[in-house]
């Protein structure tokens, strides 16, 4: 089918060839294929998670051993109940999450639920943020490197792709905070927002939690700038991990398009080259990043706990780190589940998305 | 291009150019943070140390008490500047007989959720720390308390165990001692944070508007507050959680806060005493910084296997032979905290040194002989395996001071030391649960007298509970505590700190005054820097 690959999505300029219809299952059929397959991933997510957090055996000899005496070890293990066999633990465990029971976290008491809820919108904030940054650095970029091939602003950027996504991510935190923070005092430190800022946010009616969304709905434009400038650094050095993949993705697919016939055709017929990148080549050089950026949600996530310790931005991946310190079992499992499941359903939006986009995904 | 893509490019460079303008707005947080954040006369503090819970029965340190101080009210409290405690929102209190002390209440008390407050109250409140009796709790505070009763709406009256406690009066001002609502609280459990904060059971100076536990509380001046402290000298106040003390920093000199409370780390203090856009201030010292060796678990522990509590005691000895207090306090703490030397800070009538004579070289250096003798003598011919553990409560600086105690002890080829870190509400639970043989912890003191640093530690059900009990000490530290004469009672008080040193309960490491840090612009900073170690956000404005 290389006719097919070779293909790229019509234009209004008639050089491209029309994208031929779909000859197997409708989109439909596509869609639920892909939502069934959301369960069995996240069923071995799930159970990976669990035994994944098991293998050093039971929590609480992991983190007590040697310091409690034999005998108190004992019984704390055995009021916890992990001294039943793992599978009967594994089913257990698997029933509550069925009905939607994560436990309590063991360190302050609260549901693991309303905890997830309370933190996932600060982490869905700057997972989103961070997105914005990854799609307005890496795309354009791409672009203008691919244009200019091998000259030394392809070789630029190449560098500069190439130090995104091998500097850690807690470092260029650092990096970005000593600079634009403490040197210069352009941006704010840490936090999602100035106190007053968070207090007006919070006593919302029905707050989202997502601090811009909840500034655009009362129309607090000062909380707004607030946010964004707290939101900057936190969002570019997340992003920029991203940014240079999608960096690369886009220059080596441009470069590809613009090798094409239908692009020789163009040019051939005087279309300018400026106008064949831009208008021609990136719509199909764009099509493997929606994939990519499913597998890149999994990335960010990571990240996202370096960042929010880095820059204090109270989400999950900042609990998330404060739960491992405080060795809360119930309530790190609880977060690793839960970003489980946003990575599968990540996923299979962008299947779908993919799917919209360039119908040859479904064959 | 047409004018569908026109249009779309125009709503992606709106956006870019917004999205640009709106971070320019707000400029350099620098600046522009101050102004806005103290339209009002609002003030936000800023501190590292964590809730635990908001509950007086739950809780027994200073994260937990900085709050309850802002909203519940006390018997009697600390006016600010001094360290006599005094009637709060009592209208009389004094001993009517040498075992009972009787309070009057002020007429027409109540809470900000219009419940009343009277003496009921108030026994329900003292009776319920001591029947909950929570690990975590300040019950052992109260072990001269027999019992308490309401002689009629207005007064009350507590019998006490031994008559003529000299500290009572600074025990009710302390973290038993906050008056709760009888008809929110249980009386028999802890209560959650955000069930206290719905009902809103607060009668002292503040109450809670919102809450975000260990991330943010804003206190709203109680018009009804009628004791001591008076009207807050601010419209507000905004009480912000750190996780890393950089950042702490970092928003105080940029003035994103007002000031900066506990515990900012001595490189931190230092760095701030140079910039002129805050001011570092300071206040009498009190804070300990030491180690508690759990005597069933610790090596040769009695509930070890291998329990020998003379050998036990040559483990503690040595340990005390090995520190080096002056290391640690020039090196880690960049000597903003000093060595110390004894139980109790030699700013209290009272205060000894005993643990400079007994151990090491004799005048507070290490001596590596006299701790392998102590060893050899009991018999202890292996190298000990110590497992210690320290926690980020007392700033980050406890991991140099703690890898430092550990590079000191195996330095002699005596110990190898298994060195963890736990955080700190797990922390705290797990101390009590024996789960560290040998252990880091800090005290702030509750009320200004030596009695505070003695009781609390040394006598059975102590707040430590790390299973000490000395018969002798106990006596000492209760005689001292129903000592009038002060001649006799610094003699006594001398007693116990000898015989504590001897035990090595706990072995004091330094000592720190109390710093705050805020921007020129505050006032009244130094109102809570004084010798009751009280925060109060009430007298600071701007």
């Amino acid at each position: 089918m290389t006719t097919l690959i070779d293909a790229p999505p019509s234009d209004a300029d008639g050089i491209l060839p029309a994208t031929r219809k779909s000859a197997g299952g409708g989109l439909g059929q596509y869609i639920l294929v892909r939502f069934l397959l959301i369960f069995p991933t996240i069923f071995i997510l799930v159970t990976m998670v669990f035994f994944l957090m098991r293998i050093t055996g039971d929590p609480i000899t992991a983190a007590m051993g040697g310091r409690l005496p034999a005998d108190q070890l004992q019984e704390r293990i055995q009021a916890a109940g992990y001294d039943r066999p793992i599978l009967v633990q594994y089913f257990e465990y698997l029933g509550q999450l069925a009905t939607g029971n994560f436990g309590r976290t063991l360190t302050d008491n609260r549901a693991v639920v309303e905890m997830l809820t309370t933190y996932g919108s600060a982490t869905l904030e700057l997972s989103i943020n961070a997105l914005l940054v990854a799609l307005v650095v890496g795309i354009p970029l791409g672009m203008v490197a691919a244009h200019r091939r091998d000259k030394a602003p392809d070789a630029v950027l190449r560098v500069f792709a190439i130090l995104c996504y091998a500097t850690p991510v807690f470092f260029a935190g650092m990096l970005l905070k000593l600079t634009f923070s403490v040197w210069l005092g352009w941006l704010p430190v840490a936090g999602r927002a100035k106190t007053s800022s968070e207090l007006a946010l919070t006593s919302l009616q029905a707050p989202t939690g997502i601090y811009w969304l909840d500034a655009l709905r009362s129309g607090n434009m000062a909380a707004l700038a607030d946010v964004v400038a707290h939101s900057v650094l936190p969002a570019v050095a997340l992003g920029l991990l991203t940014a240079g993949i999608f960096l690369r993705l886009v220059r080596t697919n441009v470069i590809g398009t613009l090798g094409r016939d239908y692009v020789e055709a163009g040019r051939s017929r005087g279309v300018s080259e400026y106008r064949l990148v831009t208008k021609h080549a990136y719509k199909p050089a764009l099509i493997p990043i929606i994939t990519v950026m499913g597998l890149q949600i999994a990335v960010m996530l990571g990240g996202a706990v370096l960042t929010e310790k880095t820059f204090e931005w109270k989400g999950l991946g900042f609990q998330l780190a404060n739960y491992l310190t405080a060795r809360d079992f119930v309530a790190v499992q609880g977060i690793v589940v839960l970003l489980a499941i946003i990575v599968a359903m990540t996923n299979f939006i962008v299947d779908i998305i993919a799917a919209l986009i360039d119908p040859r995904v479904r064959y | 291009m047409t004018k569908s893509n026109k249009a779309l490019h125009g709503a992606i460079a709106l956006a870019g150019i917004s999205a640009l303008a709106l971070t320019a707005c707000t400029g350099p947080s620098g600046g522009g943070g101050t102004a806005t954040e103290g339209a009002g006369g609002a003030i936000t503090y800023g501190t590292t140390d964590k809730v635990v819970t908001l509950d007086p029965a739950g809780s027994y340190d200073g994260g937990s008490f900085m709050v309850m101080n802002q909203i519940y009210p006390f018997l009697l409290n600390y006016a600010p500047g001094t360290a006599d405690a005094t009637p709060d929102i009592a209208e009389s209190a004094s001993f009517t007989s040498p075992t009972e002390y009787t309070v009057k209440l002020k007429p027409d008390l109540k809470f900000a959720n219009g419940n009343t407050l009277d003496s009921s109250d108030v026994v329900f409140s003292f009776n319920r720390v001591k029947n909950i009796d929570d690990p975590n709790g300040p019950a052992s505070l109260l072990s001269n308390m027999e019992k308490i009763e309401a002689t009629d709406p207005n007064t009350v009256v507590f019998t006490l165990v031994a008559g003529n406690d000299q500290v009572f009066p600074g025990v009710l001002a302390s973290n038993p001692g906050p008056i709760v609502d009888e008809e929110v609280f249980p009386a028999d459990k802890v209560l959650d944070d955000d069930a206290i904060v719905a009902a809103k059971p607060f009668a002292g100076q503040y109450t809670i508007d919102s809450y975000k536990k260990n991330e943010l509380v804003s206190f709203k001046p109680n018009p009804d507050y009628q004791g001591l402290l008076g009207k807050a000298a601010n419209d507000g106040a905004t009480l912000k959680h750190y996780a890393d003390p950089n950042n702490l920093k970092l928003d105080v000199q940029q003035g994103n806060i007002d000031v900066a409370g506990r515990i900012l780390t001595a490189t931190d203090v230092a760095d701030l005493e140079s910039d002129s856009n805050v001011k570092v201030h300071k206040g009498p010292g009190g804070e300990l910084r030491y180690m508690v060796f759990n005597f069933d678990t610790m090596p040769f522990g009695t509930k070890t296997p291998d329990a020998d509590p003379s050998k036990a005691l040559a483990v503690r000895q040595a340990i005390a032979h090995l520190v080096d207090r002056d290391v640690i306090a020039s090196q880690v703490f960049k000597n903003t905290y000093t060595p110390v030397y004894s139980y109790v800070p030699k700013e209290f009538e009272g205060a000894t040194e005993p643990l400079k004579s007994l151990y090491g070289d004799g005048s507070g250096k290490p001596s590596l002989d006299k701790a392998k003798k102590v060893l050899a003598d009991a018999g202890v011919t292996s190298v000990v395996d110590l497992k210690l553990q320290y926690t980020d409560r007392y700033g980050t600086s406890a991991a140099d001071e703690y890898a430092l105690v550990k590079e000191q002890l195996e330095k002699s080829g005596l110990f190898t030391v298994d060195l963890k870190s736990t955080e700190w509400t797990t922390y705290t639970k797990e101390r009590r649960a024996d789960a560290y043989p040998v252990y880091q912890l800090g005290w702030f003191p509750d009320y200004s007298d030596a009695d505070n640093y003695l009781t609390p530690f040394f006598i059975p059900g102590n707040f430590l509970g790390n299973h000490y009990e000395n018969p002798a000490v106990t006596d000492i530290v209760k005689k001292q505590l129903v000592t009038t004469d002060k001649a006799e009672r610094s003699e006594l008080l001398g007693q116990a700190q000898e015989a504590v040193a001897k035990d090595l309960s706990t072995l004091p490491l330094l000592q720190g005054a109390q710093v705050m840090v805020a921007g020129t612009d505050v006032q009244g900073v130094e109102k809570t820097l004084d010798p009751s170690f009280k925060t109060r956000l009430g007298v600071m404005s701007k």
